[in-house]
C-alpha cells in the first residue's frame, strides 16, 4: 500500500511539472495552419473568410475573466482585434495570459444581429463582462458584446486551438 | 471473504483514498456554481490614476513614459495601441489601460484567489493530460463508493428499510427537476 501511495505521488509530480517561462503552451488542437491571415484583412473582407478555417496571430489583449472561454487577439501594428470564442470548459484561456503573443485558429463566423440587439449593445457593457456567451442575447450581451458591430454583424473565430507564448 | 466484508473494506479504503479530493471538488463545486456572482479563481482590482497629458509617440515610448510617470520599473510584456484613444500596457499580472492623450489610466491588478484558484484548477481540469486520467479514476471511485455504500448496512436502517426511502428520495429530486424544467 505504501508503495502504491508513493507511486501515485511520483506520477502526480511528473505530470504537474509547470511550464517554464519563455515556452509555448498549446490549447485544444493547437495551431495547424502554416499561414496566418492579417486581422485587418479579415475584418475588411469578412465575406471572403466566413465559414473558412483561419489562423490569426497577435497579442492577447482580453480574456474572459471568469471562464476563460474567449480571448481577444489584437494585431499590435494595426490595433485591429478579433474574438476567439471557444466552448466552455473544453479550452480555458488563463486570465494571466494577457499581453502574451498568441496564435489561434478556428472557423471565422459572422453573427447577424437584430435591430433590438444592436440597440441593446449601445448601452455599454463592462468590457468583457456578460460577453462570454456564444450567441447574442436579447439584452445585447453575448457573442462578444464589446466587439464592434459592422453592418449588422459581429465577427468572431470559433476557436479550435491556440498556442500562447510565454 | 464474505461479500459484505468485501464491500465494507472496498468502501472504507476507497473512501479514505478519495476523501481529500472529495473535499476539494465540493469546495470548488460550490464556488463555480455561483460564477455569475463572483470570480472564483481571480481577485481583480481596478485603480484609476491620472498621469497627465501624454505626448504623441510610438506605443513602446508611450508605454515607457506611462510607466515612468507611475513609478513602475517593471519591463512590460507588451504595449499595444488599441485605437487612437487607447493604449494598453501589459505587465505581469497587471494591465494599464491608458486614455490618450489625456492620461487617465485604469490600473487592473490580478491575483489568484488563494486556495480557490487551485481547487478550481483541479475541479475544472484546466491541466488536462494526467489530471483527465486521474479524474476518471476518481469518478469510477465515486461510483464504487455509491454502489458499495448502499449495501453496507443491513436491517431496518439498510436498503430493506429506511435506506430504501432515502435512496428513492435522492433519485426522485433530480428526476422531478428534469420532468419540470426539461421534459415538460
Amino acid at each position: 500500500m505504501k508503495r502504491f501511495l508513493i507511486l501515485s505521488c511520483v506520477l502526480f509530480a511528473m505530470a504537474a511539472t509547470p511550464v517554464a517561462a519563455g515556452e509555448t503552451t498549446s490549447y485544444g488542437g493547437g495551431v495547424t495552419l502554416d499561414q496566418a491571415v492579417e486581422i485587418d484583412t479579415l475584418l475588411s473582407n469578412p465575406n471572403d473568410y466566413v465559414g473558412r478555417k483561419v489562423r490569426v496571430d497577435g497579442v492577447i489583449t482580453g480574456v474572459c475573466k471568469k471562464r476563460g472561454c474567449w480571448m481577444q487577439i489584437t494585431d499590435p501594428e494595426s490595433g485591429d482585434g478579433v474574438r476567439i470564442k471557444v466552448e466552455d470548459g473544453v479550452i480555458v484561456f488563463p486570465y494571466t495570459s494577457m499581453g502574451h503573443e498568441a496564435q489561434a485558429e478556428g472557423i471565422f463566423e459572422a453573427i447577424k444581429l437584430s435591430p433590438e440587439q444592436i440597440e441593446a449593445r449601445k448601452h455599454n457593457h463592462e468590457p468583457g463582462e456578460a460577453c462570454d456567451k456564444a450567441e447574442p442575447m436579447k439584452d445585447g450581451s453575448g457573442a462578444g458584446c464589446d466587439a464592434p458591430v459592422v453592418d449588422e454583424y459581429v465577427y468572431l473565430v470559433r476557436g479550435t486551438g491556440a498556442v500562447i507564448k510565454g | 471473504m464474505h461479500w459484505r466484508k468485501l464491500i465494507i473494506a472496498t468502501h472504507r479504503d476507497i473512501g479514505y483514498f478519495f476523501a481529500g479530493l472529495t473535499v476539494i471538488y465540493a469546495i470548488s463545486g460550490v464556488a463555480v456554481n455561483h460564477i455569475d456572482d463572483w470570480n472564483p479563481s481571480y481577485v481583480i482590482r481596478h485603480d484609476v490614476v491620472e498621469v497627465g497629458v501624454l505626448p504623441f509617440a510610438e506605443p513602446p515610448e508611450l508605454g515607457a513614459e506611462v510607466l515612468r510617470r507611475m513609478g513602475i520599473t517593471e519591463e512590460p510584456r507588451s504595449v499595444v495601441r488599441m485605437s487612437q484613444q487607447q493604449l494598453k500596457v501589459f505587465l505581469e499580472r497587471r494591465t494599464l489601460t491608458v486614455e490618450l492623450p489625456g492620461g487617465r489610466v485604469v490600473d487592473e491588478h490580478v491575483r489568484r484567489r488563494y486556495a480557490f484558484f487551485e481547487v478550481n484548477y483541479l475541479h475544472l481540469n484546466h491541466g488536462k493530460g494526467f489530471w483527465t486520467w486521474f479524474a476518471d479514476v476518481y469518478a469510477v471511485g465515486l461510483l464504487i463508493l455509491a454502489c458499495t455504500g448502499i449495501f453496507i448496512i443491513t436491517g431496518k436502517k439498510g436498503l430493506g428499510g429506511r435506506g430504501r426511502w432515502f435512496l428513492l428520495a435522492g433519485l426522485a429530486i433530480p428526476l422531478i427537476y428534469l420532468v419540470i424544467v426539461v421534459w415538460l
